[in-house]
């Protein structure tokens, strides 16, 4: 990717930098940035920024609950090696999941503890726009809705019809439309 | 007995719980906010279920999260622990109707027992003294003050809802009580959505001991003794003891038994507290009962040898006490130091944050019961205590010296504690000749109590 290296010549540049610096704006937006805000939504972090020759593109989170999704993670991860859950195996049983969270994909969470019903007209591949219906989890008769945290491809249900879960927990994976290139970027 | 139980509550008495569970052989479940998730009763838990966001309201507070978690995970029973839902005789209700038992007093009961005026009222007619008090809530300012003039100055104004001291006055003139009630109104409004307030009569130099009691389904009734709570700051407690030194052992016989009498009398089923107030006479008034386990009940424990979380939820099973009241043995004497994340130095700020240092004290006579570790982030959103010290001896002044040393020994670092006002206390003459009474710290301030401690 090729940016002017000064202000002053900003004016200046030919046709054909000017193209490329478009083409990379239009990388960076739609390839990106989704990516970029899927991975800060996973990581728990509060502050993201790559840079990229002369580019540089920070994101922020607003505030808000934040960490969840990567502490779970490491608390199976960590009570996985012992005595801990053994019980993960009796009915009933609700065990936070290890998010499946990546550049190219999104989960959509569970409002509620209670029992899971994916919406029935549901199927994977299927395109869903942010804030869309995905099903319910039902809490003591009361539906609360499970939405599609932003726009792309219903990917895996994590959970099957019917099954318990607990608030915050991984249920159906969103995918991007398209995998982002990751060659040359990276968290600074 | 229960097959397994959902503990719907957090920090020292979510431990608690599960270690009494775990002691009966009883499966249990720890329902959790996110905020708690690096929390100890998680890490220890045989299963944990996240029932919401930090916000109590969604979390620990919401009936249908706490109900929903216990039929997912196969509960038939839930336990509240203290504050949050305990005391919600509605949701004991809606518990019960979805076929899970309420490990505390059945609605019924809870209902009975929910009014402070109405409680009055009905032990009074079982023959507990009462403390003078407005007859129900006030309606206006007019009625204020008529029935401050029938009851007598000082009074103390206090919300129907909630507590903490919050909407609390004490005044001693009409034209105090004219000018204070606008102020209490609009506190326990702001923090119980409730500003109906009413009057109780205020005994100067007055101590607060409470009886334990324990009924079963079938009427049988015991009293665990009591506990002195009379350290208190704005109402909150900080230190309790038992036995009281404010009475003697005739006198404290005396009350627990009718306080004991009067409950089984009424009703009441399930463990229980009944508080009241002792003047300087030791004449005693009772102000209110809690339908709950108490942050204090390890005192009770230590000089009974007996376990109170697992009695309150057999009764709740619907098997008989299984003991009388000459079962019931008073060894020692114990002292329960409540550790907050607060500054006393600086009116008793709450703190936050991590943990960066923890040790437990040990030794003959000490029980600490605490969700502290090392590297444990103390989240803000509830309250601040951080455990529960408790030191036992065969008499109080051993059990002093034993506190002193638990207190010295304890380490708690990067969060500021109140560990230094109990330092504080332990160096008091007052405290240390049992003479205290609820305003020892309030009338001078913490922090100049605290400097005086200093120059002994």
């Amino acid at each position: 990717m090729s940016r002017p290296t000064s202000r002053d010549t900003r004016l200046e540049r030919d046709p054909a930098e000017r193209a490329a610096d478009h083409a990379a704006i239009d990388r960076l937006t739609d390839e990106l940035l989704p990516a970029l805000i899927a991975k800060l939504g996973a990581t728990g972090l509060g502050e993201l920024e790559v840079r990229e020759g002369a580019w540089r593109v920070r994101l922020r989170r607003p505030g808000g609950p934040a960490t969840r999704d990567r502490r779970a993670t490491d608390r199976v991860a960590e009570r996985g090696s012992d005595r801990a859950h053994q019980s993960s195996s009796r009915p009933g049983h609700v065990t936070p999941h290890a998010t499946a969270r990546s550049e190219s994909r999104s989960v959509a969470t569970s409002p509620a503890v209670g029992i899971f019903q994916p919406r029935k007209d549901l199927t994977a591949g299927a395109r869903v726009r942010a804030g869309d219906r995905l099903g319910a989890v039902d809490m003591l008769g009361v539906a609360q809705e499970v939405v599609a945290p932003m726009d792309g491809m219903v990917g895996t249900s994590l959970v099957e019809a019917g099954e318990a879960v607990e608030y915050g927990q991984d249920l159906i994976t969103i995918e991007f439309g398209v995998r982002p290139s990751t060659n040359g970027t990276g968290p600074s | 007995m229960f097959k397994k139980v959902l503990i719907a509550n957090r920090g020292e008495i979510a431990l608690r719980i599960l270690r009494a569970c775990r002691a009966l052989g009883v499966e249990s479940v720890v329902a959790y906010s996110e905020a708690d998730r690096e929390s100890l009763p998680v890490g220890l838990a045989d299963e944990a279920i996240c029932i919401g966001p930090a916000e109590a309201q969604r979390s620990y507070l919401s009936a249908p999260a706490v109900i929903s978690a216990a039929l997912v995970t196969g509960c038939d029973a839930i336990h509240p622990g203290y504050g949050f839902l305990s005391e919600d005789e509605g949701f004991a209700e809606v518990v019960a109707a979805h076929g899970v038992t309420f490990i505390g007093p059945p609605a019924n009961v809870l209902e009975r027992f929910a009014s402070k005026a109405g409680t009055r009222e009905l032990l009074g007619a079982h023959g507990l003294p009462t403390i003078p008090g407005s007859e129900g809530m006030l309606r206006d300012d007019q009625h204020a003050l008529a029935e401050a003039e029938r009851i007598g100055y000082p009074v103390l104004v206090k919300p129907s809802a909630g507590g903490g001291g919050k909407g609390m006055r004490m005044v001693r003139t009409s034209r105090e009580l004219e000018s204070v009630l606008k102020v209490c109104r609009s506190e326990a409004k702001a923090a119980f959505g409730d500003d109906s307030l009413y009057l109780e009569k205020w005994l100067d130099e007055n101590r607060h001991v409470e009886v334990q009691v324990a009924v079963d389904r079938y009427g049988h009734g015991v009293h665990l003794g009591e506990r002195d709570c009379s350290v208190q700051r704005r109402h909150q407690k900080i230190l309790e003891e038992s036995p009281t030194p404010a009475l003697t052992p005739a006198a404290r016989a005396e009350l627990a038994d009718r306080a004991v009498r009067a409950v089984v009398a009424a009703g009441y089923e399930n463990i229980g507290t009944l508080e009241f107030l002792v003047d300087a006479h030791g004449d005693f008034f009772f102000i209110e009962i809690n339908c709950r386990i108490q942050v204090e009940h390890p005192v009770t424990e230590a000089v009974t040898g007996l376990d109170l979380v697992a009695m309150q939820m057999r009764i709740a099973a619907g098997e008989p006490l299984g003991i009388t009241q000459a079962d019931i043995d008073f060894e020692g004497h114990a002292i329960e130091f409540r550790i907050n994340a607060e500054d006393a130095a600086n009116d008793f700020r709450p703190g936050a944050g991590t943990v960066e240092r923890y040790h437990a004290p040990g030794g003959p006579g000490v029980r600490m019961d605490s969700h502290l570790f090392t590297g444990y982030d103390v989240p803000p959103y509830y309250d601040s205590l951080l455990g529960k010290l408790i030191v036992w001896g065969p008499d109080r002044a051993t059990a002093i010296a034993r506190g002193r040393v638990a207190l010295e020994e304890l380490v708690i670092e990067g969060i500021t504690t109140n560990v230094d006002i109990h330092q504080a206390l332990l160096a008091s003459e007052t405290f240390l000749d049992g003479r205290m009474t609820t305003n020892l710290l309030d009338r001078v301030g913490s922090a100049a109590f605290l400097a005086a401690a200093a120059r002994v």
